[in-house]
C-alpha cells in the first residue's frame, strides 16, 4: 500500500493538542509525584517505626500495582465520588504512582550522602531540620538527578495509559486519527516521532543538568 | 641461542602522553631483572607490553623466539595473529598488583579454569596440579576457598600458582606486594624467592628494594620512560653511578633503610630449607600469626 | 466495598490470569535472548553492530510502550503483517524487554573489573571462553537487581494488552465494570492478585541474589 505522509500535516493541529495534554499530564503529575515522593522518604527515614512502615506499605503498594489499575481507581472511585474531570483523575492517579518510584530515588540519594556530613553538622549544633535542608539534601541532589531524570522520562511515556480512562492526550486522539483516516502506519509512527523527541528533550537536560551540578573540583 | 624476552626500540603512547621513549633490553633463560623507578615511570606498562596487554605503539618485543609485534619500516606496527598471542601468553605467566583472582570461583578452579580450557588437561590432572601448586605456595589447606575469604597475601600466593599452573618460561610480577599490608608481603616474596631458586626465568616490578637485592641477577632503573641505569643488582644499589638512580634510591631508602648484605624491614625470609622443593616452607606457614584468621 | 462482589469477581478475573502469565513469560524470554545479543553488538568492536544496538535502545525506549502494542495491532495489519491480539501484545512486550533489558546486561558486563579479562587474556583464554565463564557469571550479580526490576514491570505492563483487546485479567476487570457497574470491588481484586504476583517476583528476586552473592 502506498503511505500518504500528508495526514500527518493534516492532522497536525490535533497531534498538538494531544500532545499539550500529555505535557500537561505529565508536568503536573511530576510535579505531584515529586513533593509525595518527598513527605514519603523522608517519612522512610523517620524516627518512628510506624510512620517507616506506612511509607513502605505506600511503596511496596504502588509500585507493585499497574498504572493503569491506579488509575482505574482514580478515575472510577475517587473521581467519581469528588466528581472530578479524567484529567484531574489521571493527574491524581499518575502523581500518586510517581511518588512511590520518586520516595526510593529521593531517599536513596540521601542515604549517599557521607554520614560524616551530618555529624559535622550536628558537632556545630545545627538542628536536624537545618541541616538536612541546607546541606544533606543539597549534595544528594548530584546524585538524584540521573535516576530522578530517567525514572521521569518512564513518568512521560506513561502518560499514555492515560487513554484507557478516556483521556485525549497524544497517545488518544492518534488512535482516534487513524481510525477515523484508517491510517495508522503514519499516525502512529507521527506519535512515536514525538514521543521520541519529547523524551529526547529529558536525556538532553538530564546532561546538562548532571554538569551543572557536577562537584567542582 | 637467543635470549628468552628481547625488547628493542619499545615505545608506548597514550594520546598524547608518552610513557615509553624506546626501551632495550633482553632477558636471559633463568635470569631473575629486577625493574625499578618512580611511579608513573612507564616501568608497569613495560612489563604489560611483554604479553600485549598493552599494545606498543612502536618497537619490537620478542618471547622465546616468536614475534609478538614488531615496527615495520614505514613506522606502523605488526602485531601477532590472535591465535599466536594465545599461543606465546601461554609461555608468559603474570601476577598482578592487585590479584584479579576470579571471585566467584574457588582457589582451586581459579587455578584449573585455564590449564583446563588452553592447555586441554583432563579435570583430575588438572586438579592434581593445582593441588600440588596450593601445597607448594603453603595453601594446600585452602583448596576450596573462595578468594574474598582470603587475605591479600593469600589471594596473591593463589595468584602467582593460577600463573605456574601455565607452565611458563618466564614469569612478570607487576608490584605484586603493592596491595597487601606490609606484615603479608613477606609471604609473597618468599614465594617468589624460592621459584627464583629454582631457575624461573622472572621479570619483577618492585618497590622492595632489599628483594631486589637479595634476588635479582640484574636491576633495571627506569625514570620518564627510558632505561637510566641497568646493571647487577648489588652495583646499582649500593653503587649507582646515575644521579637520577642515586636521587630515587636515596629517598626510597631513607623509608626502608637498606645494608650492604641486603637485610631489610620487609624480610624475604632466612636461607634455610632451599632443598625443599616446596616454594613456600614453613616460615611463614607454621607461623599461626602469618595467617590472618579466616573470615 | 461490598465483599459479596469482591468474592463474586475473583473467579471471573481470575480467568485472565493464564494470559497475564503466559505473555509476560513469552515477552520475557523473547526479550531477553534479544537483549543479550544487543548487549554483545554494544561491547563489539563493529561500529556498524554497536549502531544498530544504540539505535534499537534509544528507539524503543523512547516510545511509550503502549505505542508500540497500536503499532502492532492497529498499523502492521495495513501492510499485510496480520497478529492476533495475543501475538501483537509479545511483539510489543519482546520490542520493549530487549530494549530494557540490553541496558541491564551491559551495564553488568562493563561493571566486572577490567583485571578479570585481563588476567583471563594473560593466561591465553579466548575472548569467548573468558565471557562466558569469567565475565557473564560476574556479571549477573550485577544484573540480578534491574533485571528484575524490569521483568517486575514488564509483569505490571502486561495490563495494558487489555487496550488491544487481550483476553487477561484487566479486560476481565472492565468486562465487570460495564455489566455490574461495579468500580471498587473489581479493582480492589484486580489489584490484590497483580500485588501478590509482583511481590512473589520480587521475593524471588531477592532470593536469586542472595543465591549468586560472592561467597565471603
Amino acid at each position: 500500500m502506498e503511505l500518504d505522509w500528508g495526514v500527518v500535516v493534516r492532522s497536525w493541529d490535533l497531534l498538538m493538542q494531544g500532545t499539550w495534554v500529555t505535557l500537561v499530564l505529565f508536568f503536573l503529575s511530576l510535579l505531584l509525584g515529586t513533593a509525595l515522593g518527598l513527605i514519603l522518604a523522608l517519612m522512610r527515614m523517620s524516627q518512628f517505626r510506624a510512620v517507616r512502615w506506612l511509607s513502605l506499605g505506600y511503596i511496596w503498594v504502588f509500585r507493585g500495582i499497574p498504572v493503569l489499575v491506579i488509575l482505574f481507581f482514580s478515575f472510577f472511585v475517587v473521581g467519581r465520588r469528588l466528581g472530578l474531570t479524567p484529567v484531574q483523575a489521571g493527574i491524581l492517579g499518575l502523581g500518586f504512582s510517581a511518588a512511590a518510584y520518586k520516595a526510593e530515588i529521593i531517599r536513596a540519594g540521601i542515604l549517599s550522602v557521607d554520614p560524616g556530613q551530618a555529624e559535622a553538622s550536628e558537632a556545630l549544633a545545627m538542628s536536624k531540620r537545618h541541616y538536612m535542608r541546607r546541606v544533606i539534601i543539597p549534595q544528594s541532589i548530584r546524585v538524584i538527578i540521573p535516576t530522578y531524570m530517567s525514572n521521569s522520562i518512564l513518568v512521560l511515556k506513561v502518560t499514555s495509559v492515560a487513554v484507557a480512562i478516556g483521556i485525549v492526550e497524544l497517545t488518544g486522539i492518534t488512535r482516534q486519527l487513524s481510525n477515523s483516516t484508517t491510517r495508522p502506519i503514519e499516525l502512529f509512527t507521527a506519535a512515536a516521532g514525538i514521543y521520541v523527541f519529547l523524551t529526547t528533550v529529558l536525556v538532553v537536560l538530564q546532561e546538562v543538568l548532571e554538569r551543572r551540578f557536577a562537584l567542582k573540583t | 641461542m637467543n635470549s628468552l624476552v628481547q625488547v628493542t626500540g619499545l615505545r608506548k603512547s597514550f594520546g598524547d602522553l608518552e610513557v615509553l621513549k624506546g626501551v632495550d633490553f633482553d632477558v636471559e633463560r633463568g635470569e631473575v631483572v629486577a625493574i625499578i623507578g618512580p611511579s608513573g615511570s612507564g616501568k608497569t606498562t613495560m612489563l604489560r607490553c611483554i604479553n600485549l596487554l598493552e599494545r606498543p605503539t612502536g618497537g619490537r618485543v620478542e618471547v622465546d623466539g616468536r614475534v609478538l609485534c614488531d615496527e615495520l619500516d614505514d613506522g606502523t606496527m605488526k602485531f601477532a595473529e590472535k591465535g599466536d598471542v594465545r599461543e606465546i601468553r601461554e609461555q608468559v605467566g603474570m601476577v598482578f598488583q592487585r590479584f584479579n583472582l576470579f571471585p566467584h570461583m574457588t582457589a582451586l578452579d581459579n587455578i584449573t579454569e585455564a590449564p583446563r580450557s588452553v592447555r586441554g588437561l583432563s579435570k583430575a590432572d588438572a586438579d592434581a596440579l593445582a593441588t600440588g601448586l596450593l601445597e607448594s605456595v603453603g595453601l594446600g589447606h585452602k583448596a576450596d576457598a573462595y578468594p574474598l575469604q582470603l587475605s591479600g597475601g593469600q589471594q596473591q600466593r593463589v595468584a602467582i600458582a593460577r600463573a605456574l599452573a601455565m607452565e611458563p618460561a618466564v614469569m612478570l610480577f607487576d608490584e605484586v606486594t603493592s596491595a597487601v599490608d606490609p606484615e603479608l608481603a613477606g609471604e609473597i616474596l618468599l614465594v617468589m624467592k624460592r621459584l627464583a631458586q629454582q631457575g624461573m626465568t622472572m621479570l619483577v616490578v618492585t618497590h622492595e628494594m632489599s628483594f631486589a637485592a637479595e634476588v635479582a641477577d640484574r636491576v633495571l632503573f627506569i625514570d620518564h620512560g627510558v632505561i637510566v641505569e641497568q646493571g647487577p643488582a648489588r652495583d646499582v644499589l649500593t653503587d649507582p653511578q646515575n644521579p637520577r638512580t642515586r636521587a630515587f634510591l636515596h629517598a626510597v631508602l631513607d623509608r626502608a633503610p637498606m645494608t650492604e648484605d641486603g637485610g631489610s624491614a620487609a624480610g624475604v625470609g632466612e636461607e634455610s630449607g632451599f632443598g625443599s622443593s616446596d616454594l613456600f616452607t614453613d616460615q611463614a606457614a607454621a607461623d599461626p600469626k602469618a595467617e590472618p584468621a579466616d573470615g | 466495598m461490598d465483599w459479596e462482589v469482591v468474592f463474586e469477581s475473583v473467579p471471573l478475573i481470575w480467568k485472565g490470569a493464564g494470559a497475564t502469565v503466559s505473555m509476560f513469560a513469552w515477552a520475557l524470554v523473547i526479550g531477553t535472548a534479544g537483549a543479550l545479543a544487543l548487549a554483545l553488538m554494544r561491547l563489539s568492536a563493529s561500529k556498524a553492530l554497536q549502531w544498530f544496538a544504540i539505535g534499537f535502545g534509544w528507539l524503543f525506549r523512547g516510545i511509550p510502550l503502549l505505542i508500540l502494542l497500536f503499532f502492532a495491532f492497529f498499523a502492521l495489519p495495513e501492510i499485510g503483517i496480520l497478529f492476533s491480539p495475543f501475538l501483537a501484545a509479545i511483539v510489543g512486550f519482546s520490542l520493549w524487554t530487549a530494549a530494557y533489558q540490553a541496558e541491564v546486561i551491559r551495564s553488568g558486563i562493563i561493571a566486572v573489573p577490567p583485571g578479570q579479562s585481563e588476567a583471563s587474556e594473560a593466561l591465553g583464554m579466548t575472548k569467548w571462553h573468558y565471557m562466558r565463564r569469567i565475565v557473564l557469571p560476574q556479571g549477573l550479580r550485577i544484573m540480578v537487581p534491574p533485571y528484575t526490576g524490569n521483568a517486575i514491570t514488564l509483569l505490571k505492563q502486561t495490563s495494558l494488552a487489555t487496550l488491544v483487546t487481550v483476553p487477561e485479567m484487566t479486560l476481565l476487570t472492565q468486562r465487570i465494570f460495564s455489566n455490574n457497574f461495579k468500580f471498587i470491588e473489581p479493582i480492589f481484586v484486580l489489584a490484590m492478585i497483580y500485588l501478590a504476583m509482583t511481590s512473589v517476583l520480587l521475593i524471588l528476586s531477592v532470593a536469586v541474589e542472595h543465591a549468586v552473592s560472592l561467597k565471603v
